[in-house]
């Protein structure tokens, strides 16, 4: 994580050059910027996302005990992404039987089985017409007796995959991400959040146009949950969302819009039609296009799927075993001795936003940007006892 | 359950168009081989992490319910109204009938008996009665109880059903006495039964019999319009074999069809046979612009189904003349029934009443279900109804354009005909 007063000092598109104060100086070989990606319509956004998520599942390899893991999104522009990955999935190209995924968000209050369900659309759109194996799904339960325990459980399973390979979104309108509406801290984790009026409003089409009938509450992962999986794709289509884009890209980080925070990701890719590039500047536009011209390929460019130690994070708070959510999945790796590693990524401070005080310096050297040298930099800058490290199971 | 560990439990249609109202709508179905049912597939899925062990492309292909005939006599030469020796000869040509029936897509069906005399009720009934609970997918097409066409029936409207054995029923002990009293009582054998109104005191038994959970149908009966609504008024809810055996539509006395010329209260169901000889494709579109939901589609085939053509012994010593899939009184040109499938009339109903494909396939499965009371059990394709499946291929046929075919049937989650594999052992 950045520390909070140099965020003013990092636009997206000069943060190559601030990053390698406080990370890894291999990264200057490796460009780091916003990939935006332009294509002419919807269609054409919804084969390069589906081949990108299939490209990337692929160079992973994913096994049982390694597998894939995948934030995915609801809505209307994720729709033809899953359509072609079904069809890709028919033709044999690809397989999601060690592909774990986590869902951003899901209304509360709404039975699984409702038809406007996130459950529902997932059910119907992707996860029936594939391989992936039910345990291997993960969806915030909107029924849960204890709301905040099943998003604190939500987080705990995401870190006990080792955090998210790439987290697919969409982008509303107003510039949220999952149901980080307006406003949201970008430093939130998966919680309860009250959906904006504009929200409600667009929703209420799936509701019969009956605005009370429309939740008012969603449960979401948070900015900083996004900001944690390791790659994020967001797709973008259509005018309606082109003030979002251009809010998003070319402005500052702002809680108002909760795209923009992705200038501070590492890896983010935005995939946008001709349609919500509108608001952007010419000259913007043809940067990014002539990014793509000069052959730097956004699939040769993804963070670098190497075997990374996962690290068990312990479910943060004193969760109480959730009484009547989900059950854990039976593919979340079992409790055994081969689970008990080193905690390398001291950044992950599940649950500590509370906090104020600055980092100390320990913590900021063994940052997750590192990445290549991590190996050799552990043992010359261990401060903890081993013992503190060694996760209770 | 022995002999079943071969079979997959969860099975998974896809590439597949399902029946789902007026509609066929491209969506998959699971089934469950275990409970017989139609899975609520997402919450197997989310809740219980259940995946398909078997995955079918269907390629296209229509998934219809299992088809329902409310009115058939017999097949193969098996006749539900003439008693064997014993029980166990009668039950052993009730398997038969039953196997061969579901080959031709029919999973469910009401075993009809044409009027008889007492004793022949007696007889026979208590093999006919719902098999619900203990039917095995292995049997074939399940009884859903009797139907009692006669014998409280017009002498002038008999049809090919012998005068002699006709009565009518002045008191409802009559009644009970023909059926026999322990076929009258709560769990009766017996369905339906098709009686004429006008005759006897039928008129004021109709509350009585729909007491006991037996739909009442106005059939073989030469009764008015007027006495036709009474009927309605009374409980009746079913027309048999409309247009055929009953008087005749005349404009100034439109008889029993005219009681689908009434709006202001709810119209009866009516059976129609539409193999070609019985009704005129007109006749059919009239009655089915009149009431769409209404109508339900019936073979009336008796056991010369299936066998070829000849001079056959038929009941109370006639014979009957078949020639195709028409069949008449020897000596006479009184139609004796029908040997057409249910699946032949589908496709009859379809090219002449311009209905769609799912609206054709509704007049054998959802209607029939919706007057036996059996919505979401049979009829039906929506999660928790009993997983009865026909295949429906579609052909074009050089005669008489497109064709939809029984290519598979699935009875209790279990599939029990493949006509592609039928024609390689034949082959």
């Amino acid at each position: 994580m950045v520390p909070f007063f140099l965020i003013v000092l990092l636009s997206f598109l000069d943060n190559l050059l601030l990053f390698p104060f406080f990370s890894s100086y291999f990264d200057l070989l490796q460009l780091k910027l916003t990939r935006v990606i332009i294509r002419e319509d919807p269609r054409q956004v919804s084969v390069y996302i589906a081949d990108y998520i299939i490209s990337r599942i692929k160079a992973f390899n994913p096994t049982p005990e390694q597998p894939f893991v995948l934030g995915v999104p609801t809505g209307s522009s994720p729709e033809l992404i899953y359509k072609i990955l079904v069809q890709r999935h028919r033709a044999g190209e690809i397989s999601f039987k060690n592909v774990v995924t986590f869902n951003m968000d899901e209304y509360v209050g709404l039975p699984r089985d409702h038809p406007e369900s996130y459950h529902s659309f997932m059910y119907k759109h992707f996860f029936s017409h594939v391989d992936i194996p039910p345990q291997n799904i993960n969806i915030l339960n909107g029924m849960a007796t204890d709301l905040s325990a099943e998003c604190a459980s939500f987080e705990a399973r995401i870190a006990r995959y080792g955090g998210i390979e790439l987290f697919l979104g969409g982008v509303g309108p107003d510039g949220h991400i999952a149901f980080n509406e307006p406003g949201s801290s970008l430093t939130s984790r998966t919680r309860v959040k009250t959906l904006a009026y504009d929200t409600i409003l667009a929703n209420s089409r799936f509701f019969g146009g009956d605005t009370d009938k429309v939740p008012r509450m969603a449960m979401t992962v948070g900015i900083q949950t996004i900001m944690d999986s390791r790659e994020v794709v967001i797709v973008a289509t259509g005018a309606h969302k082109a003030f979002a884009v251009q809010k998003g890209l070319e402005d500052g980080i702002n809680h108002m819009w909760t795209l923009s925070a992705l200038q501070l990701h590492q890896h983010p890719l935005v995939v946008c039609d001709r349609d919500a590039t509108l608001e952007l500047k010419v000259k913007t536009v043809r940067y990014f296009e002539s990014i793509e011209q000069a052959g730097t390929d956004a699939r040769t460019q993804g963070p670098a799927l190497v075997y990374r130690p996962r690290t068990y994070v312990p479910a943060p708070l004193t969760v109480k075993t959730p009484t009547s959510q989900q059950p854990t999945p039976d593919g979340t790796p079992e409790k055994t001795l081969k689970d008990l590693r080193i905690n390398t990524e001291l950044h992950r401070r599940a649950m500590e936003e509370d906090e104020l005080t600055p980092d100390s310096m320990s913590s900021r050297l063994v940052d997750s940007a590192i990445g290549g040298i991590d190996g050799a930099l552990k043992s010359d800058l261990i401060f903890d006892r081993m013992g503190t490290r060694i996760t209770t199971l | 359950m022995p002999g079943k560990t071969s079979t997959p439990r969860i099975t998974k249609f896809t590439n597949c168009r399902l029946v789902c109202g007026l509609d066929l709508v491209e969506q998959d179905l699971w089934i469950d081989s275990l409970t017989g049912k139609i899975l609520k597939d997402q919450e197997a899925f989310y809740g219980s992490h259940l995946t398909p062990d078997e995955i079918i492309d269907l390629g296209g292909r229509i998934i219809a319910p299992g088809m329902i005939d409310v009115q058939l006599n017999g097949a193969h030469g098996f006749d539900f109204s003439v008693p064997c020796e014993t029980k166990e000869e009668y039950d052993k040509g009730l398997r038969m009938v039953n196997r061969g029936l579901a080959r031709t897509g029919v999973t469910s069906y009401l075993p009809t008996l044409v009027s008889s005399t007492p004793e022949v009720y007696w007889k026979v009934l208590p093999s006919l009665g719902p098999t619900a609970g203990t039917h095995t997918p292995e049997d074939g097409a399940e009884s859903l109880g009797a139907h009692a066409e006669g014998p409280f029936i017009s002498p002038g409207r008999n049809g090919i059903h012998k005068p002699d054995v006709l009565r009518a029923a002045e008191s409802f002990d009559d009644i009970i006495y023909c059926y026999g009293a322990e076929n009258m009582g709560d769990d009766s054998p017996i369905k339906m039964i098709t009686a004429a109104p006008e005759v006897g005191n039928m008129m004021s038994h109709i509350p009585e019999i729909s007491k006991r959970n037996i739909i009442y149908s106005i059939g073989h009966s030469d009764s008015t319009y007027e006495q036709a609504v009474t009927a309605t008024h009374q409980g009746a809810r079913m027309i048999t074999h409309m247009f055929n055996a009953m008087r005749p539509f005349y404009h100034r006395n439109p008889g029993i069809f005219g009681l689908l010329g009434q709006s202001e209260r709810r119209r009866p169901f009516y059976g129609v046979i539409a193999d070609g000889i019985h009704l005129h494709p007109t006749s059919i579109k009239i009655a089915y612009n009149a009431h769409p939901d209404g109508l339900i589609l019936v073979t009336d085939a008796m056991r010369l189904c299936g066998l070829p053509d000849g001079v056959y012994d038929w009941t109370n010593g006639e014979r009957i003349v078949k020639t195709g899939a028409r069949l008449t009184l020897e000596g006479s040109d009184k139609i004796a029934g029908s040997s057409a499938t249910l699946i032949e009339c589908v496709n009859n109903f379809r090219r002449w009443s311009g209905a769609s494909t799912a609206a054709a396939i509704n007049a054998v499965t959802a209607a029939p279900a919706r007057l036996l009371g059996l919505e979401g059990v049979k009829g039906s394709l929506v999660s928790g109804a009993d997983a009865d499946l026909v295949i429906l291929g579609e052909n074009e046929d050089p005669f008489s354009g497109p064709t939809l075919t029984v290519d598979q049937v699935w009875k209790l989650g279990a599939k029990i005909h493949d006509a592609n594999k039928a024609a390689t052992v034949m082959a």
